[in-house]
């Protein structure tokens, strides 16, 4: 017992402290991205899904309560604005290379996320699921950062738009081929462009490790159609809310 | 690396004072995007620090939404009662999504060839 108590003292103090929450955040994180780098980048060895799901397990078995453990973690969630923001240069590289088809992939980015969220709001409402879980398939498929500041204007969850936002992102990775080729599109910018919208930041990885060019049109779309919905959502739902019943 | 983290950090602040004050429904990172879009149309390139940063930010942006993920430890009960709603919801959307946006730009490029054949040959009659 007398030699428990030092150890226990150290515990106390060091879950009290925001670096823990840090610590297992990054840790988890670097792990599951080793395993990534391991299994050559397959999207099912998803670096975030293995570090929320151990991070779940860890606070789980610590009994340490969510607020507490974002009080530490919320340094790195503060950086998903900085991290918006940044998404400018991607967008800017992929303007200088698509002269002339601007306005091809801004009526395909439309289209494209409209087909997506009505979809996932239909099927989700048709199939039963609470007002929680209709409302966080709004911004689901755009990119995190930009899926959470629309939650918060639609006064929806922004955890499950967030952890929505990554189960699609993998599927998408993993999908986005298999939907392609069934279509027989084969031009890389336009495989790109559409895994870039419906995949975001995974399909990115995903066609970069592929196709440079498919890359960098990805990363335009991914920017772009969050760009689109972060003005677009908000407006368009506040009109039709009431008509929609959701 | 800091110079570039500075501007990024600037733009933000721009979009966030933007958004505060004249355009509250757009998210103020959103608005710093725009920004700096526009900024670097106007300069014409992107300086080296700024595009090593935003590198960074996009090689790990996964690592930034990890803690807001862990909050689906809140919503286990409400997901395990909707599972097959939301995989199905997940998955057909999904699907929908990458046809839809491919299908669009292939109907699009092909007219646009056609169009460019069109013209190509009608400047080849020319020459004739």
């Amino acid at each position: 017992m007398n030699k428990r108590l030092p150890i226990s003292e150290v515990w106390v103090y060091l879950s009290g402290d925001p670096l823990f929450a840090l610590i297992i955040t990054l840790a988890t994180y670097q792990f599951g991205y080793l395993l990534y780098v391991r299994a050559k980048r397959h999207p099912l060895v998803n670096p975030v899904a293995i570090s929320v799901i151990l991070t779940c397990v860890i606070i789980d078995l610590l009994e340490m309560p969510y607020e507490k453990y974002f009080e530490g973690a919320q340094f790195v969630h503060f950086l998903l604005g900085t991290a918006t923001v940044a998404l400018a240069i991607p967008i800017y590289n992929g303007f200088k290379r698509m002269q002339g088809k601007i306005l091809h992939i801004w009526v395909a980015l439309t289209a494209g996320s409209t087909v997506s969220i009505v979809s996932a709001v239909v099927i989700a409402k048709l199939m039963g699921a609470g007002d929680n879980i209709v409302g966080s398939m709004y911004a689901k498929s755009v990119t995190a950062p930009i899926a959470m500041g629309i939650a918060e204007r639609l006064n929806v969850s922004p955890t499950l738009t967030v952890v929505f936002t990554v189960i699609t992102g993998m599927l998408g990775a993993i999908l986005a081929p298999y939907i392609m080729n069934a279509l027989k599109i084969h031009q890389w910018w336009i495989r790109g462009t559409a895994i870039g919208v419906g995949a975001h930041g995974l399909g990115i990885t995903r066609a970069f490790s592929v196709n440079e060019e498919a890359g960098i049109y990805a990363s335009m779309a991914m920017g772009l159609n969050g760009v689109i919905s972060a003005i677009g959502l908000p407006i368009v739902l506040t009109y039709l809310r009431p008509y929609l019943g959701f | 690396m800091i110079s570039g983290l500075v501007q990024l950090f600037l733009w933000q602040g721009l979009g966030e004072l933007l958004s505060k004050f004249f355009l509250p429904s757009i998210p103020g990172p959103v608005l710093g995007l725009l920004l700096l879009v526009a900024f670097l149309c106007v300069k014409g390139q992107v300086n080296t620090d700024l595009a090593e940063v935003a590198d960074a930010f996009r090689q790990h942006l996964g690592l930034l939404f990890v803690p807001a993920s862990v909050g689906v430890v809140l919503f286990l009960p409400d997901l395990k009662t909707h599972a097959l709603a939301v995989s199905t919801a997940l998955i057909v959307s999904v699907i929908l999504t990458i046809g839809v946006t491919a299908i669009v730009l292939k109907v699009f490029w092909y007219f646009s060839l056609k169009r460019s054949k069109g013209t190509a040959m009608s400047k080849g009659h020319r020459h004739e």
